[in-house]
């Protein structure tokens, strides 16, 4: 018979914990991490490129967007490794179109994350091993053997009789012989952690500082599930409004700051916990290198991808930088991609899952994994 | 149609009683749409009194998803013994077309999408199909009196799996809803495979539709063609190699769909054949030659012989051995036990070959095997199973919202919503996770709280008789005295019923 912890945490209780956010819109990923020493960036962008004055120094080349400053931390912990044009294959510059193959990882059925948890538990899943905050699961979720969408801890609870419902439910799975007997067990035991969960308040770890918008409030419910150990093994949350068409510091300026304090916070309020978990953001495409005359930036391709957690050889930008020169930009003046996400992800889910499965995550495109481990 | 929870019962308690005596031919247009939406439990209704589960509870649960209120006295009735009665029931289920289905009927419509041609469905946002096919099959598999033939139409669904999540499957897994697998769900095997070989789901969801030899250096798109075979003909140990995966995919080169992307729009879904990406060499399947055409020959008959390959494929697949072995053990996992045996695997198998693919036929000697008749509760219920069951045995109100859709996607069982080719498993041990949002399910569905749905407690236990009798409705038995005692100390009796291991069964 299985150990009891199978069917909480799914096949064996790896405790890991992938964290996916997905920025919506067309992130700029030149306006969160500047190339400081390519002089293309500041002609391009006479007016909202960010100065060698105000960027903080990452590695010499390039330097991030001062509100960006709690990701300094985890960069210099090498926690944090950032990679620059980065991007998909999808060049219809379209929202809907670009997230949509970004998330199905091709023209495919099911989500990349959906597939692999799918390939990954050929056995049991556990009832709360793929949450999704916000309103529906994403479409990178599709296909998961069990997805929720996470709203409050009341969801997982029983109901008014929820004692005396339980109590009685012990008595009859435990009378039960099979499988089924250990999997009440277990699951009552789940019942009972998420209960406790849901009882006690709850305080960050080290003074963590989240922020009270909806994104950092996520985060922190996350970091919560993983820490009291209820089977999480892969979590998404959106992070949504990138489309500076127009007045670029104006749409961005907030996301960014939510972004930094967001993550700071999780990384701090982690700790130790951090070595078995992955965060990555992504988006669905950057933005024109050239800024537009309303102060914005118009829909481009390459963008920067951040992964924060466990072994990531961190403290570094990863990908050749190819330079903003008219030959090596693409259509209509975009950063070209460099690395596809795809190889971003494969590396993540070679650390998470097993090696043999990510042909499988993302079938008909010839991966190389991202060197992204030490 | 909306009305106060409280006029639904009043209604649902009077119409009832019109429903038992007359039956839904002769009720009031108005009544009939108002019970569109009910689930009904009926007046005063007999449940079983055996310790074990009885032949009738068995077939209902086998064939159908689990008996509502009254299901088991009405098929008790046709016959003198409860074999033969349970027998005279699945004869009826093997023949859908002679079952009045007005209730499920009426409920579908609400579905006005799923109705509409190919070639309107492009208007429609995916999402918005994609729901609509989700809560009618939730809907069907509540409502319908055909229980056995939604039964194999999930089976089909499954065997035959596209997820609409890929390309214009968006779009066209409606069309293969309806024209493939309900069309031929208790049909000839042979024109199933058929259909689905030419659904331009099919065709877009397994590649066929890039699969082309416009050049001798193009090489053909394997996807389909090994499916045809690992999945939906010989089974992955069925015989068959490598080489006879290129040749199938051979002979099905040059099979399109016009893409959304494509115009005239009116075309788009359209199936074609096109011989110029057609391979016309002479291929070897499974030791059957499929002669060389000179591309010299005239063009309609170059399309003629082009075209005929794929019925020649298919030919050769059905009749082979290895299919109707691989579909009797899938069939007798289903309806059997996770490990289906041996015996009736090879009874039903041949039940198969010699009835030429005739599903019904091949399920009506699956029926009457003694592994089947014999082997009664131990099927786990898979969720959607689970969550249908539940919503017949408690007589519940529903009209099966995205609330309902929403519980299937927590525990992973969702219609339509699997990612790969092999379709949901159809074992216990994939779904043991999922207890917790089966025992939330329980407790949502008798408290009320999930929206669109209403169940009754006290009707329910007043139709049967007392608090024993609804025990032995829940579970298609008598309860055990731990059962019983569980059922009063729980302060929910319904949720704890439905939340226990017994309910899990099938």
């Amino acid at each position: 018979m299985p150990a009891i912890e199978h069917f909480i945490h799914g096949d064996g209780d790896r405790k890991q914990a992938l964290v996916v956010i997905f920025l919506r819109g067309g992130a700029d990923g030149l306006n969160m991490v500047a190339p400081l020493e390519d002089d293309g960036y500041y002609r391009a962008r006479p007016r909202i490129a960010i100065t060698k004055a105000k960027a903080l120094a990452l590695d010499g080349f390039y330097g991030l967007n001062p509100l960006l400053s709690h990701l300094q931390t985890p960069y210099n912990d090498g926690v944090l490794g950032i990679i620059h044009a980065a991007g998909s294959e999808d060049d219809s510059r379209s929202h809907f179109e670009a997230q949509d193959l970004m998330e199905h990882g091709g023209v495919v059925g099911g989500g990349w994350l959906g597939r692999f948890l799918r390939a990954q538990t050929a056995g049991t899943t556990g009832p709360l091993s793929a949450v999704a905050l916000g309103k529906e699961v994403p479409e990178c979720l599709r296909g998961a053997p069990a997805a929720t969408v996470f709203a409050s801890l009341d969801d997982f609870s029983l109901g008014a009789n929820h004692a005396r419902l339980m109590s009685s439910l012990a008595r009859l799975y435990q009378a039960q012989p099979d499988d089924l007997g250990a999997a009440g067990h277990s699951t009552l035991d789940a019942v009972r952690r998420i209960e406790s969960l849901r009882t006690a308040s709850y305080r960050p770890s080290q003074g963590a500082d989240y922020g009270n918008d909806e994104f950092s409030r996520g985060l922190l419910q996350i970091a919560r599930l993983i820490k009291s150990r209820v089977g999480l093994e892969a979590a998404s949350i959106d992070l949504n409004g990138w489309d500076s068409h127009f007045g670029q510091s104006t749409v961005m300026d907030p996301l960014m700051t939510r972004l930094g304090q967001g993550l700071g916070a999780f990384y701090r309020d982690m700790g130790r916990e951090m070595d078995s978990t992955t965060v990555v953001v992504m988006t669905e495409f950057g933005r024109r290198v050239a800024e537009n005359s309303a102060f914005g930036t118009d829909h481009g391709r390459g963008s920067v991808m951040f992964v924060m957690g466990g072994g990531i050889k961190g403290g570094r930008v990863f990908g050749q930088w190819p330079g903003l020169t008219r030959d090596v930009l693409e259509g209509p003046g975009d950063l070209p991609v460099v690395t596809n996400y795809r190889n971003i992800l494969a590396a993540i889910l070679q650390r998470h899952g097993s090696e043999n499965i990510i042909d499988n995550v993302f079938p008909d495109f010839e991966l190389h994994p991202l060197n992204l481990y030490a | 149609m909306k009305l106060p929870r409280r006029s639904f019962l009043k209604v649902g308690a009077g119409g009832m009683a019109i429903l038992a005596t007359a039956g839904c031919g002769q009720m009031p247009r108005e009544l009939r749409q108002l019970l569109a939406l009910v689930n009904p439990p009926g007046g005063p209704f007999q449940a079983p009194i055996t310790e074990a589960i009885d032949p009738i509870i068995h077939a209902l649960n086998r064939a159908g998803f689990g008996a509502r209120p009254g299901d088991y006295q009405r098929v008790r009735k046709l016959a003198k013994t409860p074999e033969a009665a349970a027998a005279a029931y699945l004869e009826q289920q093997l023949h859908p077309e002679n079952i009045q289905d007005e209730d499920a009927d009426y409920a579908a419509r609400r579905f006005e999408t799923l109705q509409e041609p190919l070639g309107e469905l492009f208007e429609y946002q995916p999402d918005l199909l994609h729901n609509e096919l989700m809560r009618a099959t939730v809907s069907r598999a509540v409502l319908s009196e055909r229980q056995l033939f939604e039964v194999m139409v999930q089976f089909w669904s499954d065997h035959f799996n596209i997820d609409p999540s890929k390309g214009d499957c968006k779009w066209l897994k409606v069309v293969d809803d309806r024209e493939v697998i309900r069309k031929h769900a208790l049909g000839k095997f042979a024109d199933l495979l058929r259909a689905s070989a030419l659904s331009p789901a099919m065709l877009w969801y397994l590649d066929g539709r890039v699969n082309r030899r416009a050049n001798p250096a193009d090489r053909p798109n394997e996807n389909y063609a090994r499916e045809l075979l690992e999945l939906h003909t010989l089974g992955v140990h069925g015989g068959y190699t490598q080489k006879d995966v290129m040749e199938v995919a051979r002979c099905l080169t040059g099979w399109t769909v016009r893409s959304v992307g494509n115009k005239p729009y009116f075309q788009i879904g359209k199936v074609e054949f096109d011989p110029a990406q057609h391979d016309f060499g002479s291929k070897i399947i499974l030791g059957q030659t499929v002669p060389s055409t000179s591309p010299a020959l005239a063009k309609d008959i170059l399309e003629q012989r082009g075209r005929h390959e794929l019925d020649r494929v298919l030919q050769i697949v059905v009749a082979h051995p290895a299919t109707a072995r691989h579909l009797s053990a899938k069939l007798c996992r289903h309806f059997i036990a996770d490990n289906p045996p041996a015996g009736a695997v090879a009874k039903v198998a041949e039940a198969f070959s010699k009835s030429e693919g005739d599903i019904s036929q091949t399920l009506r000697a699956l029926f009457q095997t003694d592994e089947f008749l014999l082997t009664r509760g131990n099927k786990f219920k898979r969720p959607f199973t689970f969550v249908a069951s539940a919503l017949r045995a408690s007589g519940a109100i529903t009209d099966c919202g995205m609330d309902i859709v929403d519980y299937l996607k927590r525990m992973g069982h969702a219609p339509f919503n699997y990612p790969t080719p092999e379709g949901y498993p159809d074992q216990a041990t994939p779904w043991m996770g999922t207890l917790l949002w089966r025992w939330n399910f329980a407790v949502a569905l008798s408290q009320n709280s999930i929206k669109g749905t209403r169940t009754d407690l006290a009707s329910l236990r007043g139709a049967a008789g007392g608090d024993e009798p609804l025990m032995a409705h829940l579970l298609g038995r008598k309860p055990s005295p731990e059962e019983a005692r569980a059922f009063v100390d729980s302060g929910d009796g319904l949720a704890l019923m439905l939340a226990s291991p017994g309910f899990q069964f099938c």
